[in-house]
């Protein structure tokens, strides 16, 4: 058995504010690598196979708080979708995806007719994917949050 | 059978040409992989494995065979489950509750 150690809350904040940054502090930078790649691959993954539609705290509130897990980075790409991608409906003042007639006045933010729309909405399987995707990475980060606060006995190699 | 979802929107594509036809726009648009969907299982198991497996293994020499078999589990625990849903879905209810 390795590695057993009492709560850490410095690492506790790092590995919340970045994926694999609490291990880094704690000196173990192969595998703060191996984690932020993972996660951040799992999570940019989901956004790659769905498109940003895949991150909404709007719209699928439940998927996006496991996604929230990632941490500061899921909520920049919300938020960059709410504020840049998403349309604000000239008949209800609601903000909405654009639909696929539909433009972006980037000006007011508002919908306009005949233009290009900012993003494809996902359907489907490929937007649960996506979204499966993003979700798995924040889950399997809180993993590594609680990990990085509270270390583990980690399983010490077999003798050969 | 149920319509494939491609047919079920060409209706709806044709009459948003517009739309349709515009490039592709890397993490802004989906990728259309709605016919080979199921294959996104292998990245997925891989991801998991990769992040699971750097927080639980000691001996990181370990890692990569640790990864290795991990991946292989879950795709064929997955393949496993998507057989017996065949199996129960089209075999054995059938078998119990035949249609009338």
């Amino acid at each position: 058995m390795t590695e057993s150690a009492a709560f850490r809350p410095l690492h506790l904040l790092a590995a919340i504010a970045f994926p694999g940054a609490g291990h880094a502090l704690a000196g173990d930078i192969r595998r703060a690598a191996l984690i932020c790649g993972g996660v951040l691959g799992l999570f940019f993954g989901g956004i790659f196979i769905g498109g940003i539609d895949v991150i909404d705290r709007r719209e699928d509130p439940v998927w996006f708080y496991g996604q929230a897990l990632v941490g500061p980075v899921a909520f920049a790409v919300d938020t960059l979708h709410q504020k840049r991608f998403k349309v604000i409906d000239p008949q209800t003042g609601a903000s909405r995806s654009a639909y696929p007639t539909e433009g972006r006045d980037p000006a007011t933010g508002r919908a306009v007719q005949g233009g290009t729309p900012p993003n494809q909405k996902s359907i489907g399987k490929v937007n649960e994917l996506g979204t499966l995707y993003a979700t798995l990475a924040g889950m399997l980060n809180l993993i590594v949050i609680i990990d990085a606060g509270f270390p583990s006995r980690r399983k010490a190699a077999a003798p050969s | 059978m149920p319509t494939p979802l491609p047919e079920l929107c060409a209706p709806l594509l044709a009459a948003v040409p517009a739309a349709v036809n515009l490039p592709w726009r890397p993490f802004i648009d989906p990728i259309d992989v709605h016919r080979a969907w199921y294959l996104l299982i292998v990245p997925l198991a891989l991801g998991i494995s990769i992040v699971y497996k750097a927080v639980r293994v000691g001996d990181m020499r370990q890692y990569p065979r640790q990864v290795a078999v991990m991946t292989v589990q879950i795709i064929g625990a997955m393949a496993l489950l998507g057989l017996a849903s065949y199996l129960l879905i089209e075999h054995i209810v059938p078998a119990i509750f035949p249609a009338r």
